[in-house]
């Protein structure tokens, strides 16, 4: 179809081409189309079919108000088509057709619209009750809007952006732009949200005075240039707003263009205060078919012919009540379309120079009448105008109906703020009776009509904005509100409800096929307020969100209601525009922590999982039973990478008294030269962390804890002290110092190879700390442990030295074959010895007593207030708790799985860890069983997922297995 | 999320910086006659005051100090100590 092609307020680059493919065909748009508008200018005039009656639908408007033009777009469905850039290569297809678009074998059901009346879903269909599950499952294949695949996989870069400002301004049309630019004045940050690719709103397009020699669309092109030179205001095209919340917090999705590296973006902007100057979409005329493709709203009309070059069609009716239809109707005459008749809905009011330019044209002008029907059954061909008192009636044949009763403010922002909303008798809106705390509105949705009267709105919304924060005074304002007062005032608008029509097939809502005949079906089965209608007859529930109906409904029950009291209206919810779940999803990166010696590990075969935030190598080779690294630590040195302990330096007047405050052990007691080993709980007595704790010096301490609780050690000792104002400092040097571990018979002698210290069992024996330094340099902070049961060096050095550490262990350790051992056999090893692993052997209820571990608790520290002593000591004697027990499997060759049930008749326990050992050769393990089961000897049932009632029998041994008297640590 | 908050130390900041510490109860009773029942309604039973009410926040992702303030629970905004806001 040939274009306009010269008209300055194009919106399309006709120099650059974009093409897309439909039903199979490739069809031509340019840069700068929408998907729909390039489908429109190709001839497609049925988008889609309607829900319930498979209705032809077609281009009705451009801002996505409702579902007729939502399409699969490159296999995304219920994409706005109308509103969706066009992108070279996208495959669009119709949604909700059996057949095409064209023909849709399933128009019958438009001829059983009797059959559905308001509500019937509820009544019919499930009496006897077995109908139901039939129906429900052919209704759920009918229904429905296009169509998704479970495997459907999401492509693009999904990003977000959080920002603080002092303005935000929502909607970039004159009235926005102003209040941008006044807000800006001050050197304040504004952001300007526009969910249009370019600023303008609906001036955008229009060719009509702004000043002597200068139409509006020039003004709107001005401002934008304005706008856009300001340094300090931010503005986000594409970009439409989805929620407001308390404290002025707005949420917005902008959709990438080429240059973007994001498909979309998530945004939130926390503004100090925001100015909503949304503006106006078109309130749907209700007349019988006044959905049909042909019947279009006047600004659709406009913009198609100004914006995309397309003249919407050959020979048009119009039939508005605004002179925002006169005018459209002017320029469009004077762009080619024939325009055999205006029906006007008002008797006076009119801007008389728009009926003169009319008359001048001989575009008659009816004043008075409306359209009353669209005749055609998949395309307009003729329309029927009649007076408004229905008396008179003409028919006339057209191929376009261009029709709207007149505008209606897009209050959705508002309304999620909060704000209430009153039906305002002179324009005919929903106004807000008092705004938000810190938010204003402007421009054409509070009423403005003439261009000076909106400017200024915007501005001194903008003014409003800065004096509310301080940065200017009220004077100021008050000046600019007194200039605001002497322009021209908000204009009449039109009020009427519906065409003079019965309505079976005067549509009030398009996406969900709900009739006027439904609404008065609805109201007269007692139905009487808009929001209860609304959900009885799921008018306004549909993708357009209200879009269609939400001014027309509260304004139609109020008049077949006979009501006197003023329209309400009903509420909207976020999100005010559809986005993509993947946008609130937002970036899915995974995020890990490495340790200094990853590299390293990898490289001698270390097999990686995710433990917490850190990657860990759990095996170093593909025996996942690990014999060979756990049986090196036995009888050789194996090497381990500690480095995501927890470790902390805590120092000050009130270091001991917060160390006794958190631990259960008396840390008094503790002497430089030797650790701790103590544990943490919380106030239920549950263990939380256990770890070292060493002295380094006075009031100054080094401690360890579980990778897992690093991130929340400090909070949790600020927590348990925060009453008392004690004086102490806590650093975490969790990632500025690396672990590694030494461990087996051997270990002395490659340790003893590298550092600067005498390392024997004299010098240094189980359970004692030294510090000495590696070849002269490097710091090292050493401690004597026994968690695999072996004589253990676990080395504390700063991150950057632990590659040099490593690699000097790696060489002195080449005499004896020294090798990595990781977090698998590190688990065995442990579990041999009966040591616990918090989160394995413990969960949230176990507290100290049940593990054992009652030998750290110092009873005596009362002063200390010791987090978890009242509880362990209300708990001590309670015999309904579990304990910790080792067991030994009946079967040495079968170890159950960790987690594995203990049952007779019903649970009573659970395995923690349990392994076949490879050094005793039995299957042994760790469990919690209720105490009654406890005792040594004690026969144990095993079940386990899929064992098909085959359980496993254990019995209760002593701890540990391996080498009780616990010689092997303190070689 | 909507809520601010005033830390101490980094001023207003943004709800998402900060952890809920619970109720403010005061420090820990006497354990003096202090039954098992006591002690768990001191641990774990709340007051959920519908109105303004003192609790603890910790700044996460900032300085890291436990501050107590007060929040107006049906407006989820933090108010000035003692103002009823609503």
């Amino acid at each position: 179809m040939n274009r306009l092609h010269e008209l300055p307020t194009l919106r399309i680059d006709t120099h650059e081409t974009r093409s897309l493919r439909y039903r199979g065909r490739s069809f031509q748009g340019f840069a700068g189309d929408t998907v729909a508008t390039a489908l429109y200018a190709n001839g497609t005039r049925i988008f889609s079919r309607s829900l319930k009656y498979h209705r032809p639908r077609g281009l009705y408007s451009l801002d996505g108000e409702s579902s007729n033009t939502c399409m699969e777009v490159d296999g995304v469905p219920n994409v706005r088509a109308e509103n969706t850039l066009l992108k070279d290569g996208m495959v669009v297809k119709a949604q909700n057709v059996k057949g095409s678009a064209d023909f849709d074998l399933m128009a019958f059901t438009d001829k059983l619209d009797w059959m559905m009346p308001a509500g019937f879903y509820y009544k019919t269909m499930h009496k006897p009750a077995a109908v139901w599950p039939v129906a429900m499952k052919a209704i759920r294949k009918a229904a429905g809007v296009g169509t998704i695949s479970a495997d459907y996989k999401v492509k693009g870069r999904y990003d977000e952006i959080f920002l603080t400002s002092e303005v935000c301004v929502i909607g970039g049309g004159a009235a926005g732009m102003m209040a941008a630019l006044a807000a800006a004045e001050s050197g304040v940050r504004v952001v300007l949200l526009e969910s249009r690719p370019y600023l303008g709103g609906c001036w955008d397009y229009r060719a009509s005075k702004y000043r002597e020699n200068k139409p509006l669309f020039a003004r709107a092109r001005e401002l934008a240039a304005q706008v856009e030179r300001v340094p300090n205001i931010r503005v986000f095209k594409h970009t439409a707003m989805v929620g407001a919340y308390n404290n002025n917090l707005i949420t917005a999705f902008q959709v990438g263009q080429r240059d973007d590296v994001f498909t979309e973006r998530y945004m939130e902007i926390r503004s100090q205060t925001v100015v909503v100057a949304t503006g106006c979409i078109e309130r749907p005329l209700i007349f019988e078919n006044n959905e049909r493709p042909g019947v279009m709203q006047v600004a659709c009309a406009h913009r198609l012919a100004r914006s995309y070059g397309v003249l919407p069609g050959k020979k048009a009716v119009f039939s508005v009540g605004h002179d925002m239809g006169l005018e459209t109707a002017l320029d469009l005459f004077d762009l080619g379309l024939k325009i055999p008749y205006v029906a006007d809905i008002r008797e006076d009011g009119h801007d008389n120079s728009l009926l003169e330019a009319l008359a001048k044209r001989n575009v008659p002008v009816l004043k008075g009448w409306v359209a009353a029907k669209a005749h055609g059954c998949k395309q307009v061909n003729k329309a029927t105008l009649t007076t408004l008192d229905g008396t008179v009636r003409r028919q006339i044949s057209c191929d376009l109906l261009v029709a709207s009763a007149g505008h209606t403010p897009v209050n959705g922002p508002l309304i999620l703020a909060q704000a209430k909303m009153e039906y305002d008798e002179h324009t005919g809106y929903f106004l807000p009776k008092h705004l938000p705390e810190k938010m204003f509105s402007a421009g054409r949705m509070t009423g403005c009509g003439h261009p000076l009267s909106i400017e200024t709105s915007g501005r001194l919304a903008g003014m409003k904005a800065l004096s509310a924060i301080g940065v200017i005074d009220d004077t100021t304002v008050s000046t600019a509100e007194m200039n605001a007062a002497s322009l021209p005032g908000a204009d009449r608008g039109c009020k009427l409800v519906t065409a003079p029509v019965k309505g079976r097939k005067s549509f009030i809502c398009f996406d969900e096929d709900t009739t006027i005949k439904n609404i008065k079906q609805a109201i007269d089965m007692g139905f009487d307020v808009p929001e209860l209608i609304k959900r009885f007859t799921s008018a306004g529930t549909g993708p357009g969100q209200g879009g269609i109906p939400g001014h027309n409904l509260p304004l139609y029950v109020s008049k077949y209601t006979a009501s006197v009291s003023k329209p309400m209206p009903t509420t909207v919810r976020p999100p005010l525009v559809p986005t993509l779940l993947a946008t609130y999803a937002g970036a899915h990166l995974h995020m890990f922590k490495r340790t200094p010696l990853h590299a390293s590990q990898k490289k001698e075969g270390g097999i990686f999982r995710n433990i917490g935030v850190w990657k860990r190598a759990r095996y170093f080779s593909k025996d996942f039973e690990c014999r060979d690294e756990i049986l090196n630590v036995r009888n050789n040195v194996g090497m381990l990478d500690s480095s995501t302990l927890g470790k902390f330096r805590i120092f000050g007047p009130g270091a001991l008294k917060a160390l006794q405050r958190l631990y259960v052990s008396d840390m008094s007691t503790l002497k430089k030269g030797r650790i701790k080993y103590s544990a943490m709980c919380n106030d239920d007595g549950c263990v939380i962390d256990d770890g070292i704790v060493v002295k380094r010096g006075d009031n100054d301490y080094y401690l360890t804890t579980s990778s897992g609780r690093a991130g929340n050690t400090v909070e949790w000792f600020r927590y348990h002290t925060r009453y008392d104002g004690w004086k102490y400092h806590m650093v975490n040097l969790t990632d500025a110092m690396g672990v590694i571990n030494i461990s087996g018979p051997n270990a002395r002698k490659v340790l003893t190879k590298i550092v600067d210290s005498d390392v024997s069992n004299k010098a240094f024996p189980f359970a004692a700390y030294r510090e000495f330094t590696i070849k002269e340099v490097i710091p090292v902070r050493a401690m004597r442990l026994g968690f695999v049961g072996e004589l253990s060096y676990e080395l504390h050095v700063p991150a950057s030295y632990m590659q040099s550490v490593w690699d000097m262990l790696m060489v002195a350790g080449t005499e004896f074959n020294i090798q990595n051992f990781g977090l698998e056999a590190q688990n065995v090893l442990r579990m041999e010895k009966g040591h616990i692993i918090l989160g394995q052997e413990s969960e949230q209820r176990t507290n100290l007593l049940d593990l054992g571990l009652g030998f750290l608790w110092d009873r005596e520290k009362a002063d200390a207030k010791t987090i978890g002593a009242v509880a362990l000591r209300q708990a001590e004697h309670d015999p309904g708790r579990l304990k910790l027990v080792g067991i030994r499997m009946e079967d040495d060759t079968r170890a159950p799985r960790d987690g594995a049930l203990v049952v007779d008749t019903r649970v009573r326990g659970y395995v923690a860890t349990a392994r076949k050992s490879f050094t005793s050769g039995e299957a042994v393990g760790m469990a919690l069983v209720e105490s009654q089961l406890s005792k040594p000897g004690s026969p144990l049932d095993i079940y386990e997922d899929e064992c098909k009632e085959k359980r496993l029998r254990a019995r209760v041994v002593p701890m540990p297995f391996y080498d009780p008297e616990g010689q092997r640590m303190k070689m | 999320m909507a809520l601010t908050l005033t830390c101490p130390v980094c001023g207003k900041r943004n709800g998402y910086e900060f952890r809920y510490g619970g109720e403010d109860k005061g420090p820990r009773p006497d354990e003096e006659e202090l039954t098992p029942a006591d002690w768990c309604n001191y641990v774990h039973m709340n007051t959920c005051t519908a109105g303004v009410q003192k609790e603890w926040w910790f700044h996460r992702d900032g300085c890291g100090s436990w501050f107590s303030t007060y929040r107006n629970t049906l407006s989820n905004l933090e108010v000035a100590h003692g103002e009823d806001s609503q």
